[in-house]
């Protein structure tokens, strides 16, 4: 094999180039399995442009609050793989940022997420780890 | 106060106490449950100041593969898995030809490490993510 560059043994692999990770898995409407969250209530993911969309939509104390789209990357569940299995994010608010790594697992959407406040509030950075299923009609 | 979700007025956010900032749960040598990894053989996360550092070891084909220690800081974690409400903690690892961005966190005393991996260079492999699991090494 040739000299290629890996940290541990899954990465040592020659591959045909991977140009394009497949979303297909992910796109859908995703909907929070906790109907209680303070979190995010639901996540439209679409793909424009060769690229993959998400659209947030959380709850608030006074209703839903809209995030708005952002630009996701796509990760595979290996190196050698085209097939996409999660994906990370970023939301800048100003005020805060919301970072997300999310990956399928049976069929979830395990999305992890890391809150970093930047205003003067005080408020201590901070961790949530939901489960969104995805709406379907097939039953 | 601005917010974005309800999470962001969490009275525990600005109790430092409630927060649970404290990482000494995540502190010490972390050995991968498999035995037959090809990821991470072991992660041993120590204290560097207000911060955590982490360093990990990888599996390589003639030994083991000492990746760049990395610093993290711990997040609180509002909710409760099992009862326990541990922090959690992200660290990045610059590797020049790859980039890991990863995400540590305690459940039911198991330590897991879910990671994202980017290819900067033009191997054409495919980014991916990968999630282990680790038992404290007592």
């Amino acid at each position: 094999m040739s000299n290629i560059q890996f940290a541990q043994l899954s990465d040592h692999i020659e591959v045909d180039p991977i140009k394009h990770i497949d979303p297909k898995a992910l796109l859908g409407h995703w909907i929070n399995s906790n109907p209680d969250t303070i979190s995010i209530a639901r996540i439209n993911i679409t793909e424009a442009n060769g690229k993959l969309q998400l659209q947030v939509f959380a709850v608030g104390p006074d209703g839903p609050i809209d995030w708005g789209t952002a630009t996701a990357e796509v990760f595979a569940p290996n190196p050698a793989s085209s097939a996409g299995a999660g994906f990370t994010c970023t939301y800048d608010f100003g005020f805060a940022e919301a970072r997300f790594q999310a990956m399928i697992m049976k069929g979830l959407l395990v999305l992890a997420q890391f809150h970093t406040f930047k205003d003067n509030s005080n408020r201590a950075s901070y961790f949530m780890r939901e489960y969104y299923a995805m709406t379907h009609e097939h039953f | 106060m601005d917010y974005k979700q309800k999470s962001h007025l969490h009275p525990d956010l600005l109790n430092p106490a409630a927060a649970n900032l404290n990482p000494d749960k995540l502190l010490g040598r972390w050995i991968n449950t498999n035995w037959e990894t090809r990821g991470i053989a072991e992660c041993t996360v120590a204290r560097d100041g207000d911060d955590i550092s982490v360093s990990i070891i990888g599996v390589g084909e003639d030994g083991p593969i000492h990746w760049p220690t990395a610093r993290a800081t711990p997040l609180a974690n509002l909710e409760e898995e099992a009862g326990q409400r541990t922090p959690a903690a992200t660290a990045t690892f610059d590797l020049g030809f790859m980039r890991a961005d990863t995400h540590l966190r305690i459940n039911k005393g198991v330590f897991v490490i879910v990671l994202f991996a980017t290819f900067l260079d033009d191997s054409g492999r495919a980014n991916y993510l990968n999630r282990e699991f680790f038992y404290r090494h007592s």
